[in-house]
This record gives C-alpha cells, structure tokens and sequence, in this order.
C-alpha cells in the first residue's frame, strides 16, 4: 500500500536526525509532566471541581492528549498546509495521479508526538481504572466513539485552519487560539468554565463531546439527559462535514488563484 | 503529425490585493481589501505537435509560470479551452496526470533525507509502474544520466548539476508522453548543461516525448529545439522557428576596430559608433545595410591607421534582448 511507503520514508528521514527527535520527545516528556502537575495541584486544594473528582479529569486529560498527538502526528500534513503552500510542495502533489487528501495524509508524519500518544494512552487507562462507573458493553462503545471523536474535531479544525491559509496565505494566530485554546479548556470537564465558554465549545465546535458530555453518561451523573450524552460523540463527529466543504473550496480556490 | 497539445483563447485573471498606505492601513486591510486586477494570459492560444520539443520563452513576469501550471493541472483558468492528450487538465486531473512529467527547475520532488533510489521507488508506486517497466527504464535512465553512484545518497549530499539529473530522472520514471521543463538548466556549469540538453534529446528521440521547456538561457533553445512561443505581457507575440528570427537579424554585423593610436574624436559615415576606449572602437551595421569587407576598410583607412579588426553577427542572448525590445517588453 502506498501509505505504508510513506510511513517508511518518514521513518527513514526521522532516523537522520535522531538527536533531533530524542530532544523532542523528552521535551513532551518534560511539558507532560508540567500539565499532570497542574491537574493534581488543583484536585490536591478542592476534592472536587464543580462535582468533578481528579482521575474524571485525569481522564479528559488523557482523552484530549492521545487524540490530540494522534493526530498531530498523522495529519500533520495538514496542519502544515500554509507551509506547503508558500514552499510550492502543494503543486507537486497535484501534479501526481493520487488524490489529494490521501496524499497530504502521506506528506508530514511527525514520529515525535509518538511518545505524547503512549503517555495519553497511560493516563487514560490510569483514570479509566479508578474513575466511579460501572461499564457495560455500551460505555465501553462509548468511551472508543470518544476517542475517535476527539481525533476528528481535532482533524476539522486542522482543515478550518488549512482552508483559511488558501485565503491569507500567512499562518493566522486566532487559528491557533481555537486548537490550542480548547486542548488547554479540554484538560478540565469543560462546564466548570462560564457558561457562554461551555456553549461556545459545545454548538460551535464541538469539544464537549469529547469532554464532560459522554464522561457524564459513563459516571451516570449531570442535568442533561443522559441518551444525549452517550450519543454526543457520535454528532461530534458530524463537525467533519462542514469542514471538508470549506477546505474543499478552499482548495478549488488555490488553483483558481495560485499564489 | 498529430496535435497533442491545444490552447484555445486561455484567459488568465488574478486579483492582487493591494495595499494601503498610512497610519491605518494594516487594520484597515484586515477587513476590506481593495483589488487589482492583474491579466496573466490574455487569450493565449497555440498548439504544439507531438514529438516536438518547443522552447516557451519571454521574459520574468510574462506568463510564462502560470501557462506551465495551467498546462500541469494545477490551475483552472478564467477562461478558454485546452485539450492535452486528450484531457482537459485541470477537470481530470488525476487521469491526466499519469501522462505528464513536470521538472520546476528551483523546487525538487525528491525527499531531502533519504536516498534518491526510495523516492524512485515511492515514485514508482505513485504512478502504478510495472517492476519490470520501471527496471526497465530505471536502467535506461541511469546508463543517459550517470546516476549509479547518486542513487544511494540523499539529495542533501548532492550538487546542483547532480540533483537536476535526478531531477529529470524522477519525473521521468512513468514514460510521461509529455514532459514540462521549467528551467531546467538554470544555475548548472557547463558540462552539466551539455549533459541535460544532450539527455532532453535522447529522451525525445527514443520515447518520442512531448518537450515543452521554459528558458532564460538561448543556448538551450539554439541547441534543443528550432520551435519557439514567445509571450509578453500575457500575449503570444511570436510563434514559429526560431531560424526565422535569427535570419532577421543576420545582416546585422558588430565590428570592432582596433587603432595604431589613440583617437579622440571618432566617426564613420554609414555606421553607428557603439564604443569608443582610447585605440578600440566599436560599430554596428546600420538597419537594412548589407556589411562588405572592403568598402569598410577603405573607407576607415581614409581617415584613420588601423591594426586590426573583426567582425561578428549578434548572439543569440542580443538577438533575443532585440526581439524583447521591438515588442516593448523590456522595463524600463
């Protein structure tokens, strides 16, 4: 398959700059360590944030850290979009008989966000052990639709800032204000924030459904009905739809203007 | 001879924002931006013969860049038909491509780091290549180019000259009928440019590719092609042989006199004075004069002692900057 040609021409120019990638990888390692601090610190003043204990936002942390490497790491071709843009490597790829979005799947792999997946992976198993719910078959499912989620909003909004870089060609901060601003929002159950913050990360990009929302029907506790919360995830993950119509305009627009 | 590829009344329009000035003008951009339009292609049309190879030139600017990618796929035009190969390259674009190869002479399709033989074979499977076809032309390729030892080093480890070899070879490997070289020479020494050119012509002659090549460099065109498509300014001003052109301006002689002394004043009836350091001086023909040996040294020797004396037609880069100059394209 051609993806996995990919993958080991990633792996093979990783591997040329090995100091490169250790220091990277220890750096999350380190920035990991800071934010768990962080979490525990609070949860080590007040028992219980807003009616949330430590390991239910351990758990948010460990949710929004593995999907938010995962995709980092394997859609960074996306998130370089601009980049790819002023370099000219847009027009190379659409010289080639692949389609488009497979291809940017297969420009930037960064191995270095691996180790923030496997950490993401411990805390969440860590929280998931000692967080006070009863599973069944039905949790389980969606707990996984939680994650797969996450990964997609995280992918759209990628798309969202890709799409606006056609436009402005340079690399918007506001744009990072919204990745970043909400992974560092997701780390706690996000209703503890004010409410128009809560409905702003809910309605219009849809981080709660990723967050307090499925949590909330996994622990069995919250106002809101609980079916809505288990399905929550799954209309996250609608948020797709309207960011691939943008980012394919936008990319119709390129090769309407160039650059 | 059969077309392969068509231009017909290609528009080009691209809006530039333009700027403001004055205190405000960043914030005031942000939100409105006024617009500029800029023509790139104004009804471009022409059509190239399969098997040839054509020089598209003109000078910085002209549309040059912007016909390439139009031709490559990459962009959609305002206006206008063109059919390559039989596909209308930017509606199917991934058909179409499987056809083309496309060498931008300043941003390279090979991976920095890993050896150039696995962007081949990446390569290979991007384009679906058959193991026996690509071994096949893979060896071709590499007995015309040289590239045994380049194949295991990364593109980081190779020269200019060495990575447009591998280059060319790259967007050689699928046997594309139609090839578009853009610059392909620039910032090459000598004996690396003799090799690209004596290669851009093996590859025509034995595959029968399709050659469209863009150039600064007249050597290229005098040496690879006899066809030529000069744009300016968004229009095609010339399309034909680039023989006719230079028959133009064959009776045009540069004549370089050298002096037993220094002159100060100097002039010669019927000629133009180009330059004049102490004992050397330089002429030019008058338009639509014929040059003849020896009138012109009697007529010097009247007035003044001459040593020596040579005569020269224009080169090919003068023909070009004269060409550029009669449709007005050079800036001022």
């Amino acid at each position: 398959m051609l993806y996995n040609k990919y993958l080991k021409m990633h792996i093979k120019s990783s591997l040329e700059y090995k100091a490169n990638t250790i220091f990277l990888a220890t750096a999350q390692v380190l920035v990991f360590v800071a934010e768990i601090l962080g979490v525990w610190m609070l949860f080590e003043r007040f028992d219980t944030v807003a009616g949330w204990g430590f390991y239910d936002s351990l758990l948010m942390v460990g949710i929004v850290m593995t999907t938010f490497a995962f995709t980092e790491c394997f859609a960074r071709g996306y998130d370089e979009f601009p980049n790819l843009i002023k370099s000219g490597s847009l027009d190379r790829l659409l010289v080639r008989p692949v389609n488009i979005y497979y291809q940017l799947f297969g420009a930037k792999i960064e191995f270095s966000k691996f180790f923030r997946i496997i950490l993401g992976i411990v805390i969440s198993i860590i929280a998931i052990i000692n967080i006070n719910a009863d599973w069944n078959a039905l949790k389980i499912i969606v707990l996984i639709a939680t994650y797969m989620c996450g990964c997609v909003v995280i992918f759209s909004l990628m798309l969202i800032a890709a799409g606006i870089s056609v436009y402005t060609i340079e690399n918007l901060e506001f744009v990072n204000i919204i990745t970043n601003g909400s992974k560092e929002l997701a780390y706690y159950p996000l209703n503890i924030y004010n409410k128009w913050l809560t409905r702003l990360f809910t309605f219009v990009i849809p981080v709660a459904c990723f967050n307090y929302l499925p949590l909330s029907y996994i622990i069995g506790v919250g106002n809101i009905p609980l079916w809505l919360c288990a399905i929550s995830p799954f209309l996250g993950i609608l948020f797709i739809i309207p960011c691939l119509i943008f980012f394919n305009i936008s990319l119709k627009r390129y090769q309407g203007t160039g650059t | 001879m059969t077309k392969i590829i068509e231009f017909k009344d290609i528009c080009k329009e691209f809006k530039i924002p333009e700027k403001r000035k004055g205190k405000w003008s960043t914030f005031l951009n942000f939100f409105k931006r006024k617009y500029r339009i800029i023509n790139a292609l104004q009804n471009v049309s022409f059509s190239i013969d399969e098997g040839d190879i054509v020089g598209y030139i003109g000078p910085n600017g002209a549309g040059k860049s912007t016909t390439i990618k139009i031709m490559s796929g990459i962009l959609t035009p305002t206006k206008g038909e063109c059919i390559i190969n039989g596909y209308t390259p930017w509606k199917n674009r991934k058909e179409y491509v499987k056809n083309i190869g496309v060498v931008f002479g300043q941003r390279s399709q090979l991976w920095w780091d890993v050896p150039i033989v696995d962007s081949f074979e990446l390569l290979k499977d991007i384009y679906k290549i058959k193991d026996s076809d690509y071994k096949e032309t893979l060896d071709l390729l590499n007995k015309a180019l040289n590239l045994d030892e380049l194949l295991s080093r990364p593109l980081r480890q190779l020269s200019l000259g060495q990575k447009m070899k591998c280059e060319l070879a790259a967007s050689l490997l699928h046997r594309p009928k139609i090839l578009f070289l853009d610059e392909p020479t620039i910032g090459l020494d000598a004996v690396t440019k003799l090799a690209v050119r004596d290669f851009i012509k093996y590859i025509n002659k034995v595959w029968h590719t399709t050659i469209i090549l863009t150039t600064h460099d007249m050597n290229d065109i005098e040496a690879l092609t006899n066809k030529i498509i000069l744009i300016g300014k968004g229009k095609i001003l010339y399309n034909g042989s680039f023989d006719t052109i230079k028959n133009k301006y064959a009776n045009e002689k540069i004549i370089q006199v050298e002096f037993a002394k220094a002159y100060e004043n100097i002039s010669l009836n019927g000629y133009e004075l180009i330059s004049h350091d102490k004992n050397v001086a330089v002429f030019k023909t008058l338009e639509n004069t014929e040059f003849h040996t020896k009138s012109f040294i009697n007529d010097i020797s009247k007035n003044y002692d001459i040593i020596d004396f040579s005569v020269n037609s224009l080169s090919v880069d003068e023909i070009l900057a004269r060409l550029y100059k009669e449709y007005e394209l050079q800036e001022k």
